[in-house]
């Protein structure tokens, strides 16, 4: 343990931010469509006539979320009648600039890909599968994009458990998007009576992403707690959310399910489900959990000390 | 022409085009909090809730969105009562004093982190809020390394010091220097301020205080009072103990550099997803 700073009767030295559940859900929405834009236009490309439910399916829910993340974000805007004035400059420094575009972006390109989808499936025009395919890789890119600027922009603050995220954070935001992705879509895969193959395929990759964000988890964890941050995981209330909601719910369950059924080689539907369920539930934990650990990391001013002191965890 | 009232009050001509400044030497801080009343006097800044802190004599706080300075008080008492104040050393005895404000800082974090514009440099090299472009989506509040600018959940705004950006317009100085009694807060041109605070803190130095130091000067590096990749504070501080006494963090990072690396990890991430993804659904048959 270094040696405590001194501090000002405690108070604290930063602002922490005024985010609560709008970005969160924010944040879960915004990268469960990115990473399920990303899957459709890769199965698109490379994947086989069976998967076509799945591009389908990735499609739509990547516009539903597309529609419904401005109306999050601009609701959780103090001022928000002036929203557009998100449009009135770029900046590159600012991830909530970048994000702002890259949502106009995901939105347009969606939107597109969405209609060329619908006039293949509803009405069985060639044209919209290819217009689709053809717009779904500027929307597979702003998607993941979306799926991941989000953890970038907490770790561009100078709050000291966002800030010590910044190599970490993003990719674990866009593993948890896609985790919670494959989650929706084979739940939704499922009710359609989709082949079982793309279903397998689907539970493949989604164990993969687990795999991944538990390790990335992990990684996050250890530095955390090397640069004196980890304080408000590991206190209440956020402790057990984080241990149960986050990684119980959101990585371990899904994933002790799926190595289940690939050992057994026996998928029982209600597993599935369960662990779909599950990995949805514990994302949109997750990205809670880490926001207001964030805030209650800027009201802790030895945090902030130590670690502007230390000079470390913060420059690249 | 008729010479600027600045030029009257500070010595200094409030010209566009120059890079202003506060330097604020705790060693003269007396503490009256004339600079807090002055600042929401000029400023219509509302009164915040009363109370005793039990802080010592700070009942403010801290900066907010309707305070825009405020007058920070160390005591250095023995927990043991066995020194009393009257046995101290006359100078600096161990009673601190701090007038913070807005650094306006060469690089600016809340500026950086700003989407919409409202946050902007002026032509006086300090860094405002625009009331009218804000739209109060809060993320300077977290992106300021000092924890000034806050977010007003009442008018959905952020707020915090213009240095008297109306008052440089009209060529005065700014209202809590001019009200400064003792000089403890000096406006004028940046350089100037940094020349006049290195002789002050020679001067202290050869008078036998030896920890004085500069906070915000950049250049001096590895110091506690070094700003990283912030750059020169145009509200800078002659201090006699860490930053942290005085609730400062030592050395603070640009939130801004962060960006990049993150960015780029994100996008390796779902370049892996997108290639898994291609490695489970490959089929030479294509579904076209």
């Amino acid at each position: 343990m270094r040696e405590q700073p001194p501090t000002y009767y405690d108070r604290p030295a930063l602002k922490g931010g005024h985010w609560g559940y709008l970005v969160a859900t924010y944040f879960f929405v915004g990268g469960l469509a990115g990473a399920a834009q990303v899957i459709a236009a890769v199965v698109d490309l490379l994947g086989h006539r069976r998967d076509r439910q799945l591009v389908s399916a990735g499609r739509y829910l990547a516009l539903a979320g597309a529609l419904i993340s401005p109306v999050l974000l601009i609701a959780d805007l103090q001022t928000p009648s002036r929203w557009y004035n998100m449009l009135r400059i770029y900046r590159r420094t600012s991830p909530m600039s970048i994000g702002s575009w890259t949502l106009v972006a995901f939105g347009t390109f969606s939107g597109l890909a969405a209609v060329g989808q619908l006039a293949s499936d509803v009405f069985g025009l060639p044209a919209g599968r290819r217009v689709a395919r053809l717009v779904g890789v500027p929307a597979a890119l702003s998607g993941a994009l979306l799926a991941s600027y989000t953890g970038t922009l907490l770790a561009a603050t100078s709050t000291p458990f966002w800030a010590t995220g910044y190599r970490i954070l993003p990719a674990l935001f866009g593993l948890s998007g896609t985790a919670t992705a494959t989650a929706a879509l084979s739940l939704i895969l499922d009710r359609c009576g989709a082949p079982r193959a793309s279903v397998r395929r689907l539970a493949r990759l989604s164990l993969l992403a687990s795999i991944a964000e538990l390790t990335l988890s992990l990684r996050q964890e250890r530095i955390w707690r090397r640069a004196g941050v980890a304080g408000p995981l590991e206190e209440p209330p956020l402790a057990l959310p984080y241990r149960l909601g986050a990684v119980g719910l959101g990585t371990l369950a899904p994933l002790a399910i799926h190595v289940t059924q690939v050992l057994t080689g026996r998928e029982l539907r209600m597993a599935s489900t369960l662990a779909a369920v599950a990995a949805l539930a514990g994302g949109y934990t997750q990205r809670t959990v880490l926001i207001l650990a964030g805030k209650r990391s800027a009201e802790r001013p030895r945090d902030y000390f130590r670690l502007t002191a230390a000079d470390d965890g913060l420059r690249d | 022409m008729m010479a600027d009232e600045a030029q009257l009050t500070a010595g200094t001509r409030v010209q566009p085009g120059e890079r202003y400044g506060f330097f604020t030497d705790t060693t003269l801080c007396i503490g009256c909090k004339a600079c807090e009343v002055a600042c929401k006097e000029w400023n219509l800044l509302p009164a915040e809730s009363g109370g005793l802190t039990g802080h010592s004599y700070d009942n403010t706080g801290a900066l907010s969105a309707t305070t825009w300075r405020h007058v920070a008080f160390v005591e250095h008492l023995r927990s043991d009562g066995a020194e009393r104040v009257t046995a101290m050393q006359p100078f600096q005895s161990n009673w601190l004093m701090l007038s913070d404000v807005c650094k306006h800082c060469a690089r600016a974090g809340c500026l950086e982190a700003c989407p919409t514009g409202a946050l902007f440099r002026t032509e006086f090299g300090t860094v405002v809020v625009q009331q009218d472009i804000c739209n109060g989506c809060g993320y300077c509040a977290p992106a300021c390394p000092f924890g000034v600018v806050e977010l007003d959940v009442d008018d959905g705004k952020a707020h915090k010091c213009t240095l008297c950006y109306d008052r440089l317009k009209g060529g005065l100085e700014p209202a809590c220097a001019k009200s400064c009694p003792t000089d403890s807060i000096q406006f004028g041109v940046l350089s100037e301020l940094q020349a006049r605070a290195a002789t002050r803190v020679q001067d202290l130095k050869s008078r036998g205080v030896e920890q004085v130091y500069l906070y915000g000067v950049d250049g001096v590096d590895g110091s506690p009072g070094s700003t990283g990749g912030i750059g020169d504070l145009h509200a800078f501080f002659l201090l006699t103990q860490r930053p942290e006494v005085y609730n400062l963090p030592p050395a603070p990072t640009l939130p801004s550099r962060r960006v990049r690396p993150g960015l780029v990890r994100g996008l390796a991430a779902m370049a892996s997803i997108a290639v898994a993804t291609a490695a489970i659904f490959w089929s030479d048959t294509r579904g076209a």
